[in-house]
C-alpha cells in the first residue's frame, strides 16, 4: 500500500494573506514525519490541504502517486486526529472506532472484530461499551487514534494530539504513537509546535515558519547543521553572535569572523550557505558546546560575567553577559564539569567560556530571533523586511 | 432557593420575588384552571338553577365530545393536522438552521435571522391574511404558477388543509429555527469535520452527528409548535375553510355562540390533556428530560 504524499508547487491564500508559500515537498510511504512551528506558521493549512479540507490555491497534492485533487474529504484514503480528538460523545467507544467502517457498509460482526483489535493494539481491551465521555485523557487519546486506524488509511494525519495532555502522559503518548507507527506502517504526518514531540518521534522534520519551509531534515541534522537562522533558534537552544566575514577556508568552509569587540571568532559554513568575505553573519554556538578553559587553550573563548545559576538536577544552566560586548551568553555544563568548578559557579564570578569550531554554526544573518513573551518560544525571525506574505502575525 | 435569591439580592427582594411569583402562579395560573375544571364538571343552569338540586358534578360535558361524530372528528382531526404543521414546520427549519449555524457567514447569518424576525414586527392576523391574499383564487401565486406554465387553471389553496399548512409553517417557524439553530450552533465543528474524515457522506452526518446532537432543541421546537398549533385559532379562522375546521374553533363557540361555557371548559381541558400527552410522548421518543428543554 502506497502511502506516499508529494505537494507539487502547493501555494494557499486567503484573500490577500498568504498562508502556505510555494511549496514542494515528498513525504515517503510508512515515514514518521512532522511539520514543526510556531502557531500560526502554516503547518495547519498544510495539513488540511492533505486531508482536503482545504483546496490549495495552486498546486497538485499526490497520495499514494495519485493526484487528489477533486477528491472530496470523504473519499481519501487518509485519517485526522485532530486536535480536540473529536471523540463522539453520544457514541460508545466501540462506536466511535467502528464509525468509519458503518459508512463503508461493513457488517455487524466484522466492525467487531476490528474494533476489538484495534483496542488491544492501543491497550484498551475491554473498554468498548464504554461512553467516551467516561474516559480519562489518555484514554480518549487511544480511541482516536483507533478511531482513525479503523478505515485503514493510507497516511494518517496528526493535528498537535498531544496538547491537551499533561507532560507524563505526553511523553508516554510520544513513544506509544511511535509504537503504533512502527506496528502499523502507516505514513504518519504530524503537526506540533513542540520540538521535543519532533526531534523524538520523527524520522523526517520539516521546519516551518511564516508559510515557508525553513528545512526537511532527519532530527539528529536538524539539531547539529540547521539550514537557517529561523532553525538555528527554533530547534534546540542556541546562542546566537553577530560577526564578519574575514575568510572562508577549504571544502568544509571553515570560517573566520570578526566579531567585533570579541575579536576573532570561527565556526564552519552552514549547510548549503555561501558565505562571501566581509558579509555580515550570525555565529550560532549551543549553550552544552560551551565550557570554562584556561587562558592557555586555544580555542575562541570569551570572558563573561555571571548573572544567574540555574540547578536543572541534570545540567547547571548559566546565564552570562560577555564583557566585551554586553551581549548575553547561555551556558550549559554537565555534571562532571559544574562539581569541577562548583566553587566559582557564583553570581558576579567572571569566567572564561571556550567552544570547538566544530560545533559553532555560521549562517547568513537573516535576524535576531522574535521571541514569543507568553512561552518564550522563538515564533519568527525579524528579517527587516517581511518576506513575501506580508505582515504574519502568528495566532496564539 | 429562597438562600440562594437572598444571598443575591438580599431578604426583602428575595421575599418580594418569591411572592410575585407565588402570586403569579398560583393566582393566573392554578387558581382560573381549576375554576375551568370545575365549570367543566358541572352541568350548563340558569341563573335561578345555581346552588339547585341540579347544580351537582357531572361527567356529562366530557361525553358529550365522544357522542358527537363531527366534534369527535375535529378533534383527532386537530390532533393530526398539529403533528403535520410540526413536522412540515421541522422540515423547512432544519436546513435554514443548519444553514445559519454552520454554513453563513457571520454577517449572512445576522441578515438572515433580521429578515425571518422584521415580519413578525408586523401582528399576527394582518401577517395571516396577506397569506389570503397570496393563496386566493385568484390572487398572485396562481397568477405567477399560470403565468409561467406550471398550471392551466387556478388552484383552490384555500379549501381543504392546504392553506391552514402553509399559514401555520409560517406563523411558527422562529418557535422551531431558534430552539434547532441554538443545538446545532453548541456542536463543535470538528464533530462534523471527524464525520466527513472518517468517510460519511451529508446525510449519515447529519443523521448520526448533527441530529442526535440536536435532538433537545428538536425536540423544543416541535413541542412549541405543536402547542401553539393545536392552541391556534387565527389561522384556522381565516385561512381555513368549512372543511377544515379547529377544534379552538368549536371551543369558541360554545362558549361566545352557544353561551354554554360548561360545555367550552371541558373541551378546553380535553385540550389541554391533549398538549400535555404529546409533549410527554415527544419527550419520551427523543429522550429528553425537562431540563434539556429548558437549556
Amino acid at each position: 500500500m502506497d502511502g506516499s504524499v508529494r505537494l507539487e508547487e502547493v501555494v494557499m491564500r486567503f484573500g490577500d494573506f498568504t498562508a502556505i508559500e510555494r511549496t514542494s515537498l515528498e513525504i515517503g510511504s510508512g515515514e514518521f514525519f512532522s511539520f514543526l512551528g510556531p502557531s500560526g506558521c502554516g503547518k495547519t493549512t498544510l495539513l488540511n490541504i492533505v486531508s482536503g479540507f482545504l483546496v490549495p490555491s495552486e498546486g497538485q497534492v499526490f497520495i499514494g502517486g495519485e493526484p487528489v485533487a477533486g477528491v472530496p474529504v470523504n473519499r481519501r484514503p487518509t485519517a485526522m486526529i485532530f486536535q480536540n480528538l473529536a471523540l463522539f460523545p453520544l457514541m460508545t467507544v466501540f462506536e466511535n472506532i467502528e464509525f468509519g467502517l458503518e459508512v463503508r457498509g461493513v457488517g455487524r460482526q466484522q466492525r467487531r472484530e476490528v474494533s476489538e483489535r484495534l483496542l488491544a493494539l492501543v491497550a484498551l481491551e475491554g473498554s468498548g461499551p464504554k461512553r467516551v465521555t467516561e474516559l480519562s485523557g489518555g484514554q480518549k487519546q487511544r480511541v482516536a487514534i483507533a478511531r482513525a486506524l479503523a478505515v485503514e488509511p493510507r497516511v494518517l494525519l496528526l493535528d498537535e494530539p498531544l496538547s491537551a495532555l499533561d507532560l507524563k502522559l505526553r511523553q508516554h503518548m510520544r513513544a506509544e504513537l511511535k509504537a503504533i507507527q512502527r506496528k502499523t506502517g502507516i505514513t504518519f504526518i504530524y503537526i506540533t509546535h513542540d520540538q521535543g514531540e519532533a526531534l523524538t518521534m520523527s524520522d523526517r522534520v520539516a521546519v516551518m515558519s511564516a508559510g515557508r519551509i525553513q528545512q526537511v531534515a532527519d532530527p539528529m541534522t536538524l539539531y547539529r547543521a540547521p539550514a537557517t537562522g529561523f532553525v538555528a533558534a527554533f530547534v534546540g537552544e542556541n546562542n546566537r553572535l553577530e560577526a564578519r566575514v574575514i575568510d572562508v577556508e577549504g571544502q568544509r568552509q571553515r570560517v573566520r569572523l570578526d566579531g567585533g569587540a570579541l575579536g576573532e571568532l570561527s565556526g564552519y559554513a552552514g549547510e548549503g550557505a555561501r558565505l562571501g568575505n566581509g558579509e555580515r553573519v550570525a555565529l550560532y554556538v549551543r549553550p552544552e558546546h560551551l565550557r570554562p578553559v584556561n587562558d592557555a587553550s586555544g580555542v575562541p573563548r570569551f570572558e563573561a560575567e555571571i548573572e544567574a545559576v540555574h540547578f536543572e538536577g541534570a545540567w547547571v544552566m548559566l546565564e552570562t553577559r560577555l564583557l566585551a560586548s554586553g551581549e548575553k551568553l547561555r551556558v550549559q555544563l554537565g555534571h562532571e564539569v559544574s562539581r569541577r568548578s562548583a566553587d566559582s559557579l557564583a553570581v558576579g564570578r567572571r569566567m572564561a567560556f571556550g567552544y570547538d569550531p566544530a560545533d559553532a554554526v555560521v549562517l547568513p544573518d537573516d535576524g535576531s530571533p522574535v521571541v514569543d513573551e507568553a512561552t518564550g518560544e522563538v515564533v519568527e525571525t525579524d528579517r527587516g523586511a517581511t518576506p513575501a506574505g506580508g505582515a504574519h502575525v502568528p495566532s496564539a | 432557593m429562597f438562600r440562594q435569591l437572598r444571598a443575591r439580592f438580599g431578604g426583602p427582594l428575595a421575599a418580594a420575588i418569591l411572592t410575585l411569583l407565588g402570586i403569579w402562579l398560583i393566582v393566573m395560573v392554578t387558581l382560573p384552571q381549576l375554576q375551568m375544571i370545575d365549570y367543566s364538571l358541572r352541568p350548563n343552569l340558569l341563573p335561578a338553577q345555581v346552588g339547585g338540586p341540579e347544580d351537582g358534578w357531572t361527567l356529562a360535558n366530557y361525553i358529550t365530545l365522544f357522542n358527537n361524530d363531527i366534534h369527535r372528528a375535529i378533534f383527532f382531526k386537530t390532533l393530526w393536522s398539529s403533528v403535520l404543521v410540526t413536522l412540515l414546520t421541522l422540515a423547512v427549519s432544519y436546513p435554514l438552521a443548519w444553514y445559519l449555524a454552520k454554513v453563513a457567514t457571520p454577517r449572512q447569518a445576522a441578515l438572515c435571522i433580521l429578515l425571518l424576525i422584521v415580519p413578525f414586527w408586523i401582528n399576527e392576523i394582518l401577517r395571516t391574511y396577506s397569506w389570503f391574499i397570496i393563496l386566493a383564487f385568484r390572487g398572485p401565486l396562481n397568477e405567477v404558477l399560470m403565468m409561467l406554465g406550471l398550471i392551466d387553471r387556478p388552484i383552490r389553496f384555500l379549501s381543504g388543509n392546504g392553506g391552514v399548512m402553509v399559514g401555520m409553517v409560517y406563523a411558527y417557524i422562529l418557535f422551531m429555527v431558534f430552539p434547532v439553530y441554538n443545538a446545532i450552533e453548541s456542536l463543535d465543528d470538528n464533530q462534523v469535520r471527524a464525520a466527513r474524515d472518517l468517510g460519511a457522506g451529508t446525510v449519515r452526518t447529519h443523521r448520526r452527528i448533527v441530529i442526535p446532537h440536536a435532538k433537545p432543541g428538536i425536540a423544543t421546537g416541535c413541542i412549541m409548535t405543536f402547542m401553539l398549533a393545536a392552541g391556534s385559532y387565527a389561522v384556522p379562522a381565516l385561512l381555513g375553510s368549512p372543511g377544515s375546521r379547529w377544534f379552538t374553533q368549536i371551543i369558541y363557540n360554545w362558549f361566545f355562540e352557544g353561551g354554554n361555557w360548561n360545555q367550552g371548559a371541558a373541551y378546553a381541558f380535553l385540550l389541554l390533556v391533549l398538549c400535555i400527552g404529546f409533549m410527554s410522548l415527544v419527550m419520551r421518543v427523543f429522550k429528553v428530560g425537562l431540563g434539556d428543554i429548558a437549556k
